[in-house]
């Protein structure tokens, strides 16, 4: 037999030892025979899939096992592992940045522009829920309402792909903003109140217009804000170094 | 769970928290547990051994840090009983990677350090299901 060392956040799920006596030939052997003597350590030595722990280091002497064959590390009689945990956390999200192409937002801003303004040139406010629906609708399948737009257009090659180290979260609920806005503006239409739906739909075009042609996104900004209020659900943070709402600076 | 903790500490705490902005700091947390009480007696502040550019928004203690400290703490006949770390710009609540990492029986002591000034500190620990963080009060001797 060969006995685990057990840290002491862990002890109190193994009847408050230190050291454990355990039956196995290797690494892995060794702690699923700790997990099945103390059934209360399992959840924290490995994941829902069974396997270790990413904080969970063992050390064969003064050596980690990572260093060594892992897992499959042979354990001989009398050899000690101790557990040690890698103490980590912080602020950031588990996910890192995504990739995500600024043309297709932008392309997606001038077409909502482009439509709104048509919408208000030729007096057809149909187009407004029309606009609303689409924003709406990407939204619910994570994409920039006029993904199709973009598509299209790539194969003409009129446009080159920006891709930046960013989050998608904000941009989608920034679109999902604008959404609302215009889904508010239909009903002032329809409860005969054109002023106010035409005043909310130049808000949509203005607040496109500063993203498209400033590469400010009010909406991103409001998404970091409530991040840092800590309201639920808004759980990224701005890239690194970037003011929220900015485009982020370094392309990919 | 209650932490008790001297004024001092709480100011060295957080102060490292300003000295490592804009990236996160960390460190442990030395003292003795009774109960549902862990009292702190000393602070030992520890390189955040996470890769450069991802600092800003993790913290990470090696392995063989946590293990010379234990000796350390208890060659003095103390224990580690928590680990404290900085929040830049950020919450002074956990994140969901502080969960994922966390370690029950441990008292989180979390800054949150807004443009370079510590503005809250706040305690947690984990709960024994790994589900959630619980809140830890933190008292001050006057």
């Amino acid at each position: 037999m060969s006995s685990v060392r057990v840290p002491t956040p862990l002890r109190p799920y193994a009847e408050g030892l230190k050291t454990v006596e355990v039956d196995g030939a290797t690494v892995g052997a060794a702690l699923q025979d700790l997990a099945l003597r103390y059934p209360q350590l399992r959840a924290h030595l490995f994941d829902e899939g069974g396997s270790l722990r990413s904080f969970v280091h063992v050390f064969l002497g003064e050596q980690d096992v990572r260093e060594l064959s892992g897992e499959a590390t042979p354990v001989r009689k009398d050899d000690q592992l101790l557990i040690v945990p890698s103490i980590a956390g912080g602020s950031g999200s588990p996910a890192p940045t995504r990739r995500v192409d600024h043309t297709a937002l932008r392309v997606n801003q001038a077409m909502i522009i482009a439509l709104l303004g048509a919408a208000y040139v030729a007096n057809a406010a149909v187009l407004i829920p029309l606009v609303g629906f689409m924003m709406l609708l990407g939204s619910a399948l994570g994409r920039p309402g006029f993904a199709a737009v973009y598509s299209a257009l790539r194969g003409l090659r009129l446009f080159r792909p920006e891709v930046y180290d960013d989050n998608p979260e904000p941009h989608r609920f920034a679109q999902t903003l604008g959404g609302i806005v215009l889904a508010a503006s239909s009903a002032a239409f329809l409860a005969g109140l054109p002023s106010i739906a035409w005043f909310l739909a130049w808000v949509v075009i203005a607040l496109a217009g500063l993203n498209l042609f400033g590469g400010y996104c009010l909406g991103c900004a409001v998404y970091y804000w409530l991040n840092r209020w800590g309201v639920p659900g808004f759980t990224q943070t701005p890239p690194p170094g970037v003011t929220p709402g900015r485009r982020p600076a370094g392309k990919v | 769970m209650t932490l008790l903790i001297s004024e001092d500490l709480v100011r060295d705490l957080r102060r490292h928290g300003e000295t490592a902005y804009p990236e996160e700091g960390a460190g442990l947390i030395l003292g003795s547990a009774d109960g549902e009480t862990r009292l702190a007696a000393q602070l030992r502040p520890l390189a955040n051994r996470s890769p450069d550019g991802a600092r800003r928004r993790r913290y990470e203690i090696d392995p063989r840090d946590l293990m010379r400290v234990e000796d350390e703490a208890e060659q003095g006949g103390l224990e580690v009983v928590g680990i404290y770390h900085s929040h830049p710009d950020h919450p002074a609540a956990p994140s969901e990677t502080d969960r994922e990492w966390a370690l029950p029986w441990y008292v989180y002591v979390i800054t949150s350090v807004q443009g370079g000034r510590a503005v809250e500190s706040t305690g947690w620990r984990l709960a024994d299901n790994r589900a959630r963080f619980e809140p830890v009060l933190i008292r001050t001797d006057p």
